[in-house]
C-alpha cells in the first residue's frame, strides 16, 4: 500500500576546504509496505533512519524517486496532504507550546473537541487521568509526558499509516512494553500500517519485519530472528553507533 | 441609548452584551454615559472631575465591577484618571477596557491612568482590554497607566490585552508590594501594520516574603514595532519572575529588555526573554495534524496569546 521507488535525497554541505558538497543521505531505496504490517526501521546513527521516516510523511522532499501510498503518487504532496489521506509521523522530539493544552491538541488531531470522543481516545492509549487533558504541552511536561502526548495525537489520527521516531527517547524501561503493547494493539485492531524507528530491541522483537538501514540504504530486510546474526556480526553493541549514545543501554548485548 | 457600533466596543472591550449586571460605569467620549452603584460597591466622580474613584467596602466578596470606556469622537483624546480602593478583606473583580471607532482622518486616543490601592487581606482579579476599530484612517492612541500599592497579604491578578487596531501605544505599569503580597500580571499584545507599542514596567518587590510575576506575550506582525521593558526591583527577602516572550512575523521588530535589581541579600528573582519566529517544530507538528500552513500558524499565536 506504500511504494518506496529509488527514493533519493541529499543535502548540500561545505566540506573541510570550504567547497560546497553534495551529501547523499539517502541513496535510493526501493521499498513496499504492506497494510496492517509492523515494520521497525533500525541501522546505525546517522545511517539516514529517521530521514526516511521524514520523507514518507513529506517533512522533507526528496531528490530523486517515487513515493506511491494506495496506489496515488504522494511524492510531491505537502506533510498537509499526506496527513489528510492518512499518513501520521510521531516526532522524536515533541514539539512544545505555550498556551496550548494537550486537549487543544487532541481536539485538532481527533477532528473533534467533544468531551466523550476524547475520553475514548486516553481510554485508547491508556492515559487514565482526565486532570491530564488540561495540562500546558509546554515546558513543564517531562520528556516521558510529551512522549505520550505524542503518541495520543498520532493514534488519534486513526491513521492508515502510522511512524513513530524513536518512541521510546525519553521513556523510562518500565513504559516501553506497554509501549510495544499499545502500538501493537493499535495494529491489530486498526489495521494501521506500523513503522517504528528504533534501536530497542523490544521494538524489533514486536516487528513483523526488521529493515535495517546502513548508510543512507537497505542493508537487509526480515524478521528479527533472521536478521539477529547479521546485527550482531555488525558488532552492534560495540554497537556505539546504534545505542544512541552512553546514556541509553537498551542495546543488544 | 447604546448604538450598534457602542455595542460591538462594549462586547470586544468588556464581553458585555448589554448593560451588566452589578456596579458599573460606562464612559462615551469623555463622559459619563451610565453608572450604577451597589451596596457594597460606590463609584463616584473624583473632585477635580477627571474620573471616578471606586471604592470597595471592606469585606466585600464575590462582585465585580465594569468600568468600560468606548470612544467614536474624532479628534478626541480622553484622559481619565480612576482611582480603586479595594477594601479589606475583599475579593472582587474589575472589568476594565478601552474601545475606540474610527470613522474619520482625525484621530483618536485614550489614556487610563488607574490607581489601585488594594488593602490588607483583599484579593482583586483587574481584566484590562484594549481595541480599535472602524473604517477611519484616524490615529489610534491608546496610552493605559496602571499603578498598584498592595498592602499586606493582598493579592493582585491583572490581564493587560491589546489584540488589534491601536496605531500607538504607551503602557506604563508600577506597582508597589508589601509583606507577603502576590502579584501576577499577564500582558499580551499583538500589533501589525505600522503600529508600534511600548509596554514599560516597574515593580518594587518592598515586604518581606511578597511575591511578583511579570508575563509578557507579544505578536508582532508586518512592520510593526514592539519593545518591552520590565525592572523588578527587590528591597527584601521576596521572590520576583518576569517572563517575556515575543513572536516575530514579517518584518517586525523588537526590543525586550528585562532588568532585575536587588537590594536584598535574600531576594531571589529571575527572568526569561526570548524573541523569534514560530518554531518550526510546532508548524510541522500541527500540519502533520492536518492542518494547513495558515491554520497552524493562527492556532499556534491564538493558544500564545490565549
Amino acid at each position: 500500500m506504500l511504494e518506496i521507488k529509488d527514493l533519493k535525497f541529499s543535502v548540500q554541505e561545505i566540506d573541510q576546504t570550504g567547497q560546497e558538497i553534495e551529501k547523499e543521505i539517502i541513496k535510493g531505496i526501493t521499498y513496499t509496505f504492506e497494510q496492517g504490517k509492523f515494520y521497525a526501521i533500525t541501522g546505525p546513527n546517522g545511517s539516514g533512519k529517521t530521514t526516511f521516516g521524514k520523507l514518507i510523511m513529506g517533512i522533507y522532499q526528496p531528490t530523486g524517486g517515487k513515493i506511491i501510498f494506495e496506489g496515488k503518487d504522494i511524492t510531491d504532496l505537502s506533510i498537509t496532504e499526506r496527513a489528510r489521506l492518512g499518513l501520521a509521523f510521531s516526532f522524536q522530539h515533541p514539539a512544545r507550546f505555550k498556551g496550548m493544552t494537550f486537549r487543544d491538541l487532541l481536539a485538532i488531531a481527533a477532528g473533534t473537541d467533544d468531551e466523550d470522543a476524547l475520553v475514548k481516545i486516553l481510554n485508547r492509549v491508556g492515559l487514565c487521568s482526565l486532570d491530564f487533558l488540561d495540562k500546558e504541552v509546554g515546558a513543564k511536561l517531562s520528556g516521558g509526558e510529551i512522549k505520550k502526548v505524542e503518541l495520543a495525537t498520532t493514534i488519534a489520527r486513526n491513521p492508515k499509516v502510522a511512524i513513530y521516531d524513536e518512541p521510546d527517547t525519553g521513556i523510562d524501561l518500565w513504559t516501553i512494553g506497554p509501549m510495544v503493547e499499545l502500538l501493537k494493539k493499535e495494529q491489530q485492531e486498526h489495521n494501521t500500517t506500523t513503522i517504528v524507528v528504533s534501536h530497542n530491541e523490544k521494538f524489533l522483537e514486536a516487528a513483523d519485519e526488521v529493515i535495517l538501514i546502513r548508510d543512507g540504504q537497505i542493508a537487509q530486510t526480515g524478521p528479527m530472528a533472521t536478521l539477529l546474526p547479521l546485527l550482531q556480526d555488525l558488532d552492534f553493541c560495540s554497537w556505539k553507533n546504534i545505542c544512541e549514545g552512553e546514556y541509553d543501554v537498551r542495546c543488544h548485548r | 441609548m447604546l448604538d450598534a457600533i457602542d455595542k460591538e466596543l462594549l462586547k470586544a472591550v468588556a464581553d458585555l452584551e448589554s448593560i451588566p449586571k452589578g456596579a458599573y460605569n460606562i464612559r462615551k467620549n469623555g463622559k459619563l454615559l451610565s453608572r450604577e452603584v451597589t451596596a457594597n460597591i460606590d463609584i463616584e466622580s473624583n473632585e477635580d472631575g477627571t474620573g471616578i474613584d471606586i471604592i470597595v467596602k471592606p469585606g466585600t466578596v464575590n462582585e465585580s465591577v465594569h468600568i468600560p470606556v468606548i470612544l467614536s469622537q474624532a479628534d478626541l483624546f480622553d484622559v481619565v484618571k480612576n482611582r480603586f480602593i479595594i477594601g479589606e478583606g475583599s475579593d472582587v473583580t474589575i472589568i476594565a477596557g478601552c474601545g475606540i471607532h474610527c470613522g474619520s482622518d482625525k484621530p483618536e486616543g485614550h489614556a487610563g491612568v488607574h490607581e489601585f490601592y488594594i488593602k490588607k487581606n483583599a484579593k482583586v482579579k483587574y481584566v484590562e482590554k484594549h481595541y480599535a476599530t472602524g473604517p477611519g484612517t484616524g490615529r489610534r492612541t491608546l496610552n493605559p497607566v496602571t499603578k498598584v500599592f498592595i498592602e499586606e497579604n493582598g493579592h493582585a491578578e491583572m490581564e493587560l490585552t491589546q489584540l488589534g487596531g491601536v496605531d500607538e501605544a504607551r503602557r506604563i505599569n508600577e506597582a508597589t508590594l508589601g509583606p507577603n503580597a502576590s502579584l501576577l500580571i499577564t500582558e499580551r499584545v499583538m500589533t501589525d501594520g505600522e503600529q508600534q507599542a511600548v509596554s514599560e514596567n516597574k515593580i518594587i518587590l518592598e515586604g518581606r516574603d511578597c511575591k511578583a510575576e511579570l508575563i509578557s506575550r507579544s505578536v508582532i506582525k508586518d512592520n510593526s514595532k514592539q519593545d518591552f521593558y520590565a525592572t523588578l526591583e527587590a528591597r527584601e527577602k521576596c521572590y520576583g519572575h518576569l517572563e517575556c516572550d515575543a513572536i516575530v512575523m514579517g518584518n517586525g521588530t523588537n526590543e525586550t529588555v528585562p532588568a532585575l535589581r536587588s537590594l536584598h541579600p535574600d531576594a531571589e528573582l529571575t527572568h526569561e526573554a526570548a524573541i523569534g519566529k514560530i518554531a518550526n517544530d510546532q508548524l510541522m507538528k500541527l500540519m502533520s495534524l492536518g492542518m494547513d500552513y495558515d491554520e497552524a500558524v493562527n492556532h499556534i499565536i491564538r493558544g500564545f496569546l490565549k
